[in-house]
């Protein structure tokens, strides 16, 4: 067993001692140890897989063999390794966050019952993505399931709270069921419930059983992901759950549903139809949408942050769908583009998802409320948290040089690539699918403005708001340590890419090195990618600069197309940040010392049109700044807004009430007519039980007469 | 669609140009400004009956000079129609004057960055609505004040020059002394009609104050009620420093009665 | 609308309060005073409001040495007269039933003697924070009543930290929007709420009275000829109508026949006035919708005007013409005539701007169906002037009950029935071709004489001197004293009614339409707040 091995088991090793401390020790102590043991086995885990990523070193270990069902196995591969990195990376500050968020439980609720579930939770997660076979899988799957909807309904003295995780629990048993059908598809035709057997057996699968493979296994885990139109329980569930475990249910768990898509369509069974892909596409775009429309219009943070999430799966599916149409129509070099730009938008996604989470943990905490309505003001009380959502949301909105600039500009760099294929009808999806996914990206910049101005900035409209303080350092730390991280990833993109190709590449078969990193810096013509005549322009455009101390790999991240579309895409957030850096630094030195230096700066009050005093009620509220939104897409809202009017006396209007219902577009379309259908049928079928005895005795005659014909049948013959 | 666009241009080419060559040259239209009382040398019994006759006491009779306080006439034209030997008067709109309140600072106007781009904040603090309308002419093809750089501004964050029309009424303290604070320096108050100088026939009172002055530093004063937009022009150049102060102001100091007795 | 006689009255007063209809002696205007007990007070005003089809026109409000009096004023055409429900009560006793559900025009009438005078006028359900900031002042102040001195600066409490605005939406997410006091370029003094959800405003609260000078407190104990200084210059964009409707005042009390000379030559000047005030209301609709040619068009007609009304009357905004008994100094034909040729020439230009405005579609897009007024609520909310006349409200005083001699021209009243923007629009070019037609009248019929009526004295008394002015009908209620000054000046102004009534045509629009209906409103604050 390799270095890797060994720390994963260190890793198995923490969470069972946490949770065997747990029992032992006093109940306040338990947030923590819940800091202490999550963070070491964060750490462990993240060594371990980080290992396996950048060095390639895989790892395969067979545990127990049970008779009939197969042997157990532990396979950690590139791919698996980079869904433990992200794991880990979102763990870490969540569990350093949990031991100041936690203390408001501790009378109310069993904290330990959290660090049981909670240092569970990580295992089985840690299980399903070491899994190297259906068994495995599926056992830490149902683990998952469970402990999460556990942890989702901590606070389970709550109707609401226990509504929502349970329907958590059931539609995502559901989505189960049908992965597992997927899975068994693949077992049958392989002849053994090992994944490693399975790429073997993929190669002689007919069409049918690839399309059926494929729908099973993207709705089925797309359940868990959130995409439309099974995401019903995401807006209900996230919010619901404590914060430090939203965060994990953003950060983690919905990447679940993506690894069980990627593996099995990417590893288990690669694709070979076109179809698949543009379906994926299509219902990542739709997801997309959907999901920034509902969170730009919502007020409640949480729940915001919950439909946003909807939004990020949406946008990660559809590169994924791009990827998957490459693949099918033997573009390996532009399919790796995609799979890095959908990876790339996980990682980053985990990250700033939590950040946002963690931040409005502790608003909600010390707050106490999560309604937009009624924040404001909260950057002069609790400037760190202020900070670090707002390195949330600048990530959030696709702004460089944080890392969701880095991941939305590569998939949208992918739908132009669709210019390489050959089919038009493929190309016109791309392109609408392109123009959607710019439209979200457009309409997630709103959204997030409206949370961090009207939570953030402005004055304050509670008492609560106004009377707030700054969180524990308990808790703003592992936000700064988030916000670290989307910068980083948002100013080394070069790196990122090279260590996602690696994880692709296995799959793909092609470099995202060679695609998307060209070295600039190489004296060796080893990348024939670049013509010299192409390199030697960039040269004399500077790229070379600090070419001793740069590594030699470049850092623009650049794409030459083939010659059906030879253009070029590039940019380059490496230079663009100390470049910004350094001219914000040199205007304010020419400002401060030079232009202004006989100026004297005087602080006043805002200008608000004289009035006495701008109280709370006259500045703008979330709500009013998002109806433009809502009026624009009223078609796809569709509110009932009613107007009532109360007199006092004739003439004398004493109020207006302006009521407004909002059905969410997929209950409307999908789940509502599915439940009706669904009870039509079921009161179809009730005829049956009427009641008379008569009829009874005949359904008996008529079964048993069935039976024994379909005995005569199968073995009479 | 065409004809509908160019009929606008058509008819303002046809109307040609109107404006005035104020400053460059002496606007004589008619009609342009209602004139002043004209102080100076009268033989007493004329001038005992002109100081009679004034409404606001505005006239006063010192050392055998008839002293006409410009903050305090409200153009009743009785010294000029009701009196049995009419007052002198000028005609011309050239008033504006540097305040004489003792601030004991030589007077600074506001400088060449600032002379041909200006920025007005205007706050009407209890205006009948004259002032506000000649300010208004201001902008008209006749006077065209954008032509020497002069523009109105909705925020004092952008203001140079704050101009001041109406009596101060008590409700309007704190919006005109916040839109004051709120103008970053350099800054000039125009103080623009009587009401604004000396609170004309409404104040001082319980909810009006007698002017200005009382409540913020003024830099240039334009009597009048209301004083005519050339004249209103005439104070802009002067805050600005293009146009010297007029000598209109009277000699004596400000009278420093509280209250307006009615006659 | 069916339009009272005298007996009707006379039948109306037998039914209600038999014995206590007087009928005022020597008036050219029939004027019937009608004294009511408080508890009939409604009823009767309801009766002349909505069945017989009276206007009403204002509360006049008086503090007596040991009573007060409260004066309901009530007008309709020629016959119909004037109908004064008068309620008396002792000093002690404050309280009167309101009228504002029956006649809600008396709504701001009630809030502004409640504010002033302490009266609590019982089953109005909004009174308080009207005239006298509650955020500023103390409650229960008074200041109109005799007891208090107004000369002198009154102590303020601290700001009121609990005061809120009085919001009437109740939505999620709604909230008010605050403009002004000081707002957009050269603006009156005046604050909105706009309360809305985000696009669109559902309800407008003006906050008014930041600029309220007390002219009617600080003219008590003036000589008339000073008050009539405090009349031409408390709204001076219509100085000449103000003017007028004192000196008509002061002539009603003490029986001064205005020679007609005089008369004519007042006509000249108010339409002179009504032709250059309505040229700046174009100007400012103009200017709202950033029509910026148009707008300048008007505004060079509107110098010209200015200019015009300097040369004649030596004053651009004609202070200092008119005066108790007729005018301050004579005016010769030729100088007349000079004035209505080139007012005839400014005319054919608005002629001609009106026509390029009703083709520049663009700009009509921005005015017609924007803040619409309806008949009915015009009527009920008590409107006046050109704004009344755009929603089909068409009472004039200048035919309803003639004045200086208007009797003897022959013009029509225009009438509009949309009650948008644009029908407003019409009016006002409407009236500047009546108010030209009217001056050519003038002078084609002006009589010689004097123009001031001989010696007369003023004699003590009450009576209401009221004119058509550009903005609306007008009222000036004044009574003076033994010693000839003034004891009690109450202004009844068009802008009050239409800034009360200005809510119902800025509701349920978008914030872009806001300046454009105001502007069309043609509102004067320094009217409203005195």
């Amino acid at each position: 067993m390799n270095e890797a091995g060994i720390f994963i088991q260190l890793f198995f090793g923490l969470c069972a001692a946490g949770i065997i401390l747990t029992m032992l020790i006093p109940e306040r102590w338990c947030p923590k140890a819940l800091a202490w043991f999550g963070s070491a086995a964060s750490l462990a885990l993240l060594w371990s897989s980080g290992k396996v990523l950048l060095t390639g070193d895989v790892f395969h270990v067979s545990l127990w063999t049970l008779p009939a069902l197969g042997t157990l196995t532990l396979s950690l591969d590139r791919l698996s390794a980079l869904f433990l990195v992200v794991t880990a990376l979102v763990f870490l500050p969540a569990s350093v966050f949990s031991s100041g968020y936690l203390k408001r439980y501790l009378s109310h609720y069993s904290l330990r019952a959290f660090n049981v579930c909670y240092l569970a939770l990580f295992a089985s997660i840690a299980l399903i993505l070491l899994g190297g076979d259906v068994l495995l899988f599926l056992l830490a799957w149902e683990a998952m399931s469970i402990l999460s909807y556990l942890l989702v309904n901590f606070e389970h003295r709550e109707e609401t709270h226990t509504r929502a995780g349970y329907l958590m629990l059931a539609m995502g048993e559901a989505g189960t069921l049908a992965a597992t059908f997927a899975l068994l598809l693949l077992a049958v035709a392989a002849g053994s419930l090992d994944f490693s057997a399975f790429s073997v057996a993929g190669k002689t699968l007919g069409s049918g059983v690839r399309w059926a493979v494929f729908l099973l296994s993207f709705f089925g885990f797309g359940v868990k992901a959130g995409l439309v139109p099974f995401n019903a329980w995401l807006p209900r569930a996230h919010p619901v759950a404590p914060g430090n475990v939203s965060a994990l249910l953003s950060g983690v768990i919905l990447n679940l549903g993506l690894y069980g898509i990627v593996r099995v369509n990417m590893d288990l069974l690669p694709m070979t139809l076109a179809g698949p892909g543009l379906v994926a596409l299509i219902v990542g775009t739709i997801s997309a949408f959907v999901g920034i429309l509902y969170a730009t219009t919502e007020n409640d943070l949480k729940v915001m942050l919950a439909h946003s999430s909807i939004e990020n799966m949406g946008i990660i599916t559809a590169g994924l769908g791009a990827g998957f149409v490459f693949t099918a129509a033997g573009h390996p070099l532009l399919a790796t583009i995609a799979f890095v730009a959908a990876l790339y938008h996980m990682t980053n996604h985990s990250l700033y998802k939590a950040l946002l989470f963690l931040g409005a943990a502790t608003v909600d905490a010390k707050v106490g409320t999560r309604d937009l309505d009624l924040l404001g003001g909260l950057s002069k009380r609790m400037p760190w948290t202020a900070l670090c959502f707002l390195a949330g949301a600048l990530s959030i909105s696709a702004l460089p040089p944080f890392n969701g600039f880095v991941s939305e500009w590569l998939t949208l760099q992918t739908m132009l690539r669709s210019a390489e294929l050959s089919s038009v009808s493929v190309k016109v999806v791309f392109a609408l699918c392109g123009a959607g996914l710019a439209l979200t990206a457009a309409l997630a910049v709103t959204c997030f403005v409206k949370a961090f101005a009207m939570g953030f900035l402005g004055i304050s409209r509670s008492t609560q708001a106004e009377q707030t303080t700054e969180a524990a350092r308990s808790m703003t730390v592992p936000m700064g340590l988030l916000a670290a991280l989307c910068l980083l990833l948002g100013v080394l993109p070069t790196f990122a890419i090279s260590i996602l190709g690696g994880a692709v590449k296995p799959l793909t078969q092609a470099s995202a090195e060679d695609a998307l990193v060209p070295a600039f810096f190489a004296s060796s013509p080893a990348h024939a990618q670049l013509p010299s005549e192409f390199a030697a322009e960039f040269r004399d455009l500077g790229a070379q600069v600090g070419q001793q101390i740069m590594p030699g790999q470049g850092l623009v991240v650049m794409h030459r197309g083939g010659a059906q579309n030879p253009v070029v895409f590039a940019m380059s957030t490496s230079y663009l940040f100390p470049v910004l850096l350094a001219l914000l630094g040199i205007t304010y030195v020419v400002v401060r010392f030079g232009l202004a230096r006989h100026r004297r700066v005087v602080r006043k009050p805002p200008w608000d049109g004289g009035i006495r005093r701008l109280l709370p009620e006259m500045t703008y509220t979330a709500t009013g700044f998002s109806n433009p939104v809502r009026v624009v897409f009223d078609a796809i809202l569709r509110p009932t807004t009613r107007d009532t009017g109360e007199t006092v006396a004739t003439h004398f209007r004493a109020a207006i009430r302006r009521d407004r219902q909002e059905v969410h577009i997929v209950d409307r379309c999908v789940v509502t007519p599915l439940r009706y259908g669904a009870l039509k049928i079921a009161t179809g079928l009730a005829a049956v039980h009427h009641g008379r005895l008569n009829a009874y005795v005949a359904y008996s005659l008529l079964t048993l007469v069935l039976v024994l014909v379909l005995a005569l049948t199968i073995f009479g013959s | 669609m065409v004809n509908c666009m160019s009929q606008w241009v058509r008819r303002g080419l046809a109307t040609g140009i109107k404006t005035t060559r104020y400053p460059a040259r002496e606007e004589k239209a008619p009609g342009v400004s209602p004139g002043l009382p004209l102080g100076g040398a009268y033989p007493e019994e004329q001038a005992c009956e002109l100081v009679n006759l004034c409404s606001t006491g505005a006239l006063s009779w010192h050392d055998g000079q008839l002293v006409v306080d410009y903050h305090r006439c409200v153009h009743c034209f009785r010294c000029r129609y009701g009196a049995t030997v009419p007052i002198g008067w000028q005609e011309g709109y050239e008033w504006a004057a540097v305040s004489a309140d003792a601030t004991n600072k030589p007077w600074q106007p506001l400088g060449p960055a600032f002379e041909r781009s200006t920025h007005i904040l205007v706050v009407d603090v209890g205006d009948c609505g004259a002032c506000l309308n000649e300010v208004r002419q201001l902008n008209n093809p006749y006077y065209n004040m954008h032509r020497l750089g002069f523009f109105i501004t909705p925020t004092p964050r952008e203001a140079d020059v704050l101009l001041v029309v109406g009596p101060v009424t008590d409700h309007m303290r704190v919006p005109l002394q916040k839109a004051y604070d709120a103008m970053p320096t350099p800054k000039r108050v125009i103080a623009v009609g009587a009401c604004a100088l000396s609170g004309s026939v409404f104040g001082p009172s319980f909810v009006c104050g007698s002017g200005v002055r009382n409540l913020l530093p003024v830099d240039v004063e334009v009597p009048g009620q209301p004083p005519p937009p050339l004249a209103i022009m005439h104070g802009l150049l002067v805050a600005v420093g293009r146009k010297p102060s007029a000598s209109l102001v009277s000699p004596t100091p400000l009278d420093t009665r509280e209250s307006v007795t009615p006659l | 609308m069916t339009n009272m006689t005298q007996t009707n009255i006379t039948e109306l007063a037998n039914r209600r309060c038999a014995d206590r209809v007087h009928v005022r002696s020597g008036a050219p205007h029939s004027l019937r005073e009608l004294e009511c007990k408080p508890p009939e007070l409604a009823d009767i005003c309801a009766e002349l409001f909505t069945e017989a089809g009276y206007s009403f026109a204002g509360l006049i409000v008086e503090e007596e040495t040991s009573q007060w009096e409260l004066r309901y004023v009530f007008y309709g055409g020629d016959e119909a007269g004037w109908v004064h429900v008068v309620v008396r009560q002792p000093a002690a006793d404050i309280a009167f039933p309101s009228i504002s559900s029956e006649v809600h025009a008396a709504d701001w009438h009630e809030r502004e003697a409640e504010d002033l005078f302490g009266l609590v006028f019982e089953g109005h359900p909004r009174l308080g924070d009207f005239v006298l900031h509650n955020d500023r002042w103390h409650e229960n102040l008074g200041p109109m009543r005799h007891s208090f001195d107004g000369s002198n600066p009154v102590t303020h409490r601290e700001p009121d930290l609990d005061w809120r605005p009085h919001r009437i939406v109740e939505a999620p997410g709604a909230f008010a929007m605050p403009i002004g006091p000081k707002f957009s370029g050269v603006t009156e003094s005046v604050h909105f709420l706009l309360e809305t959800v985000g696009e669109d405003v559902i309800r407008t609260i003006p906050r008014l009275f930041y600029k309220y000078r007390a002219v009617e407190k600080i003219a008590e104990g003036r000589a008339v000829e000073n008050a009539l200084l405090l009349a031409e210059r408390f709204a001076a964009t219509t100085a000449f109508a103000h003017a007028l409707a004192f000196c008509q005042a002061v002539e009603s009390i003490s029986g001064i026949a205005v020679p007609p000379r005089a008369r004519v030559l007042r006509v000249f000047l108010a339409e002179l006035e009504r032709l250059r005030h309505h040229a700046g209301a174009i100007q400012e609709i103009c200017e709202s919708t950033a029509l910026v040619v148009a707008s300048n068009q008007a505004a060079i007609l509107e110098e010209e005007l200015l200019r015009l009304s300097g040369v004649f009357a030596g004053h651009r905004y004609l202070f200092g013409v008119t005066a108790p008994g007729g005018l301050s100094r004579t005016f010769e034909g030729t100088a007349c005539r000079a004035v209505v040729q080139q007012a005839q020439a400014i005319l054919k230009r608005l002629d001609q701007l009106e026509k390029m405005l009703r083709t520049s579609s663009s700009f009509l897009d921005r005015l017609e169906e924007v803040g619409i007024v309806s008949e009915r609520d015009a009527k009920n909310h008590g409107l006046a002037g050109p704004v009344a006349r755009a929603s089909g409200v068409g009472r004039d005083l200048r035919k309803a009950q003639p004045y200086s001699g208007y009797e003897a021209f022959a013009f029509d009243v225009p009438l509009e029935q949309e009650g948008d923007g644009y029908a407003r629009l019409r009016v006002l070019f409407a009236e500047a071709r009546q108010s030209v037609k009217l001056m050519e009248q003038a002078v084609a019929s002006l009589p010689g004489g004097q123009v001031t009526a001989a010696d007369f004295k003023l004699k003590p008394g009450a009576a209401l001197g009221w004119v058509e002015a550009p903005r609306g009908a007008t009222f000036h209620w004044l009574r003076i004293g033994d010693d000839g000054r003034v004891t009690r000046y109450r202004l009844i102004t068009p802008s009050f009614a239409n800034w009360h009534g200005f809510h119902m045509a800025a509701e349920q629009f978008a914030f872009q339409d806001f300046p454009i209906i105001l502007a069309t409103f043609d509102l004067s604050v320094a009217e409203n707040d005195r």
